[in-house]
């Protein structure tokens, strides 16, 4: 086995409904700290709300989608939001916006929408996928 | 590399299931070997003659009934949940296959998914 592992991290919680994205974010920061790798992160489900432009807590409160996008910015990971999960759910790059005609955008950066490929590309490259599930 | 996705929850209640068998579904595409087992109340998935429209919802059995044409390997029905709610294999869509244990499932293959 490698010392250094790839890591793929799927999130299918929602922030503020679980702690899935807060949870993610501190192993995330712990598989770096620890000289490993994150190759993609992975927005599913309910998990894409990660990936809004617009949520607006209160400021005493974290900003999940924005400390996420800044350590993703920071360390230069490639992150997905699945488009079928996304779509469904108002979260919206330019491309999608324009495709069907919809009144704005608000995928946050660096946040792409891509499909389920990714997903599938992360178990084969991968030395490891982690999931973070919001309690049903 | 084997994928196993398990659905342990009943259909029509949240979009994780559907959203599991996307993904089973796409490994599949990707001619990645992938089955779905489904265990406790996720054995209704397996219900013949599933009528959701009164939920204004597709049906997931429609769905399941795709499955071998997509190349999903198997679909797995945990044996025991299906005696708890009084489901016989006749009662469950063609091609479903009962397991007895769900520790030796999981063991034959490389990894395995829970639904969100």
């Amino acid at each position: 086995m490698p010392d250094t592992l790839g890591y793929t991290f799927v999130i299918t919680g929602a922030p503020w409904t679980t702690q899935a994205p807060q949870s993610a974010l501190s192993v995330a920061r712990a598989v770096l700290a620890a000289g490993h790798r994150i190759d993609r992160v992975f927005l599913y489900g309910e998990g894409v709300h990660l990936a809004s432009s617009l949520a607006s807590p209160p400021s005493d409160e974290h900003n999940w989608p924005h400390l996420w996008s800044a350590f993703l910015t920071e360390h230069e990971i490639s992150a997905v939001a699945c488009i079928a999960s996304a779509l469904r759910r108002g979260i919206v790059d330019p491309k999608e916006q324009a495709r069907y005609e919809l009144e704005s955008s608000n995928l946050r950066s660096p946040f792409e929408i891509a499909g389920l490929g990714e997903w599938v590309e992360g178990n084969l490259k991968s030395d490891r996928v982690l999931y973070f599930h919001g309690a049903n | 590399m084997s994928t196993l996705i398990i659905i342990d929850q009943s259909p029509y209640g949240s979009w994780a299931g559907r959203e599991a068998l996307d993904m089973t579904f796409s490994l599949a595409a990707f001619d990645q070997p992938a089955a779905l087992l489904f265990v406790g109340p996720g054995v209704h998935w397996l219900c013949q003659g599933q009528n959701a429209d009164n939920l204004g919802q597709k049906s997931v059995e429609k769905n399941l009934s795709a499955a071998s044409m997509f190349g999903v390997e198997d679909i797995l029905a945990d044996a025991g949940s299906c005696a708890r709610y009084n489901l016989a294999i006749e009662h469950l869509i063609s091609g479903t296959t009962l397991v007895e244990s769900i520790r030796d499932t999981i063991a034959g293959y490389n990894q395995v998914v829970f639904a969100g």
